[in-house]
This record gives C-alpha cells, structure tokens and sequence, in this order.
C-alpha cells in the first residue's frame, strides 16, 4: 500500500512536470524488467531494444496512470505486451533462432550450475511454450511473484492462472522428462 | 514435488544463463523518441488529412467533370441529330433538283417531239410524189416520146402500187382515155383528140 503511494506522489511530481522522476522510476525498475523480458524471451541476454520500447510507453502512458496497481506491476504488464509484440515481430521475419538466443550468454565456469545441454533444452522448452502459459511460468518460478500480482499483470482471474500454470508446467513436464526424473 | 522440479530446474537455467547485459535507459533518449512518435503521429494524422482533402477535392473535381462530360455528351447528341437533319433537307432539296431537271428534259422532249413532223404525213407525201412522178414520167412517154406501152405499163405501175392514191385515179383515167383513143381510132380512124393533162401544173 506504502508502495501505491509512493508510486502515486511519482506520477504526481511527473505530472506537474518535473521529469527527473522518471529518471528515479529508471533506475528503480529497468534491471527488474530488463530481466523479465530476458527470461520471457528465452534469455536473449541482450534485451535493450525491448526495454527502452517499455520504458517509452511507460513516458508517454505515465500520465494515464491511475495507480490502480503499483508502478512495478504497470511496468511489468508493459514489458509483457512489448515482449509479445517483440516476438511476433521476430517470428514474422525469422530472425528468432534458438542458436542466436544462446549467442547472446557467455557464462562463467564458476557460476555455471547446469551444463550446457540442460540449459539449451530448458530454454528450448520454454521458447516452445506458448504465451499464455510461458508467462505464467516465468512470473511464479523466475520472478517468484505472488499469484494477486501475477493476476493483475496478466489480467486474468486466480483460477485462469492456476489452469495456464497447470497446463504449462504438464508441457514442461512432457518436454523436460529426462531431467526432471534425475 | 514435479513443481518444485520444475522450479529448480528453471531457476538453475537462468542463474547459469544470467542477467541480461546491462541496460542503459536515457531520459533524453527516451524524450527524443517520444518526440519523434509524437511528430510520426502529427505528420500521420496530418498527411491523412491532406490525404482526405485531396480525395474530397478529387471527388468534387470528378463531379465537376462527370457534369461537363455529361453536357458534352448532350450537345454532341443534338449536334448528331441536326447533322441527321441537315443530311435529310440535303437530300430532299437534291431530290427536288432531280424532278426538276427531269421536268424540264421531258418539256423539252415533248417540246422536240411537237416539232417532228408526223412520219406517216411525210411517207404519204413521198408515196404522193412518188406517183406522181409515175404519172408525169407517163403521161412524157405518151405525149412527146408516143411510147404508149410503156406509159399504159408505166400507169398500171401506178395503179399497182398506190391504188387508193388520187394519181392512181388519174392514171385511170389516162388508161381510159388512151383506150377510147385507140378505140376511136379503129372505129373510126378519125383525128386523135386525145390530149394528155398538163401535169406540170402539179410539180
């Protein structure tokens, strides 16, 4: 609640037109979204285009807030509407390749938990996944988001997302047999 | 405990992926991309409307022209129908022409015919001369020449040939008389009183 009206006085100041509020809303959030649309793209690694789309809406919408939900989770549903159109734009030209994808991380030996192959193929697995289930799956086990937020991000009902997250995590399932009975 | 799987295994994945590289978001960048939507919107709605005045003023253009296409239309129909007419009058005043000329060739026809004298008149004529010349030719025989025969074959020529003719009639009566004459003569063997009918008179 401390958060929404936190978020409140933001929009006001940017509203009465001071501007370097939106510099605080920058450094406070780009990192958290940068790495949402990371995780919804199938880590990319390199997510700025995408980013600087989500934080131009979020410039030209931000008068339009009515702070019905905290800035986090208006930035949120920003970064998951761009990270679609994203998509569809790359699906369109066929540029998205799961090589590509890969390209982009160059892990470090001592951070490296999974090896390679897992990690290609959990991240094929979650590309694979369609929308509606991909983004249910990265804001409850990535972002580890309470299922109130996730709701209002998607827009959905408790029972919608509980369903998507279901059927997500069966495709998962059927997908990621191998390594999930090791 | 799959989900817990599944979390762990997700969670692995993206610890060993990572954070994305570092984002740099500009204020002014940001502000100079607004501005240049905000511009792409203005220059939008703005081309859309040249775009819709363009169209009204073409449609008002294009009915501007269909009106005049459609007056041209009209004249070109009544200039159509006066040629129709025109053609028509033409006509009628060469026909008119025509029958006159006819008119006046058959005048002159007529004209020419009343002129030419009458073939049956003229055949008359020359069958009137030609007798009498029978009968002049005769009577020459008889009187200068004393060549009775040949003015009795001569006369009968005369008779043969144009019986009804009024020199048929006097050849007739020159045979008559030449046969009383001869007569006369054996009766009687008196003066010849025969005297032949001047026929010059005639010619």
């Amino acid at each position: 609640m401390a958060e929404i009206n936190d978020d409140e006085s933001l929009v006001k100041k940017f509203n009465q037109g001071d501007e370097s509020v939106f510099e605080r809303i920058v450094r406070q959030y780009s990192a958290e979204v940068a790495a949402l649309a990371n995780r919804l793209l199938g880590w990319p690694g390199e997510v700025e285009d995408v980013t600087q789309d989500v934080f131009l809406a979020a410039y030209l919408g931000l008068k339009k807030f009515r702070c019905q939900c905290s800035l986090k989770t208006w930035l949120f549903t920003i970064t998951i509407n761009k990270c679609r159109s994203y998509r569809y734009k790359c699906i369109l030209r066929r540029r998205l390749t799961v090589a590509r994808l890969h390209l982009g991380t160059t892990p470090t030996a001592d951070r490296k938990l999974v090896d390679s192959e897992t990690v290609e193929r959990i991240s094929r697995a979650i590309i694979g996944l369609p929308a509606r289930y991909r983004e249910p799956i990265v804001l409850r086990y990535l972002q580890e988001l309470p299922t109130a937020e996730i709701c209002q991000i998607l827009g959905v009902t408790e029972n919608a997302l509980h369903v998507r997250l279901t059927r997500g995590r069966k495709r998962l399932r059927k997908e990621l047999a191998e390594l999930i009975e090791e | 405990m799959t989900e817990d799987k599944i979390q762990d295994l997700l969670q692995n994945a993206d610890r060993t992926l990572g954070p994305p590289v570092p984002v740099s978001v500009e204020l002014s960048a940001i502000r100079g991309r607004a501005r240049k939507r905000q511009l792409a919107r203005l220059t939008t709605s703005l081309g859309a409307g040249v775009v819709l005045v363009a169209l009204g003023f073409c449609a008002l253009t294009a009915v501007d022209k269909s009106r005049e296409r459609e007056k041209i239309a009209l004249l070109q129909i009544q200039i159509k129908q006066l040629q129709v007419r025109t053609n028509a009058t033409v006509k009628l005043i060469e026909e008119v022409l025509e029958n006159e000329q006819k008119q006046r060739r058959l005048n002159e026809l007529q004209a020419q015919i009343i002129n030419t004298p009458d073939p049956l008149e003229e055949v008359q004529q020359q069958v009137d001369k030609a007798a009498f010349i029978l009968v002049y030719h005769a009577d020459r025989l008889c009187q200068e020449l004393n060549q009775t025969d040949s003015a009795i074959r001569t006369y009968n020529r005369v008779i043969e040939f144009f019986p009804k003719n009024r020199w048929a009639e006097v050849a007739r009566q020159r045979l008559l008389e030449i046969k009383n004459k001869k007569r006369d003569k054996t009766s009687s063997e008196g003066d010849l009183l025969w005297k032949p009918q001047n026929t010059s008179s005639r010619c």
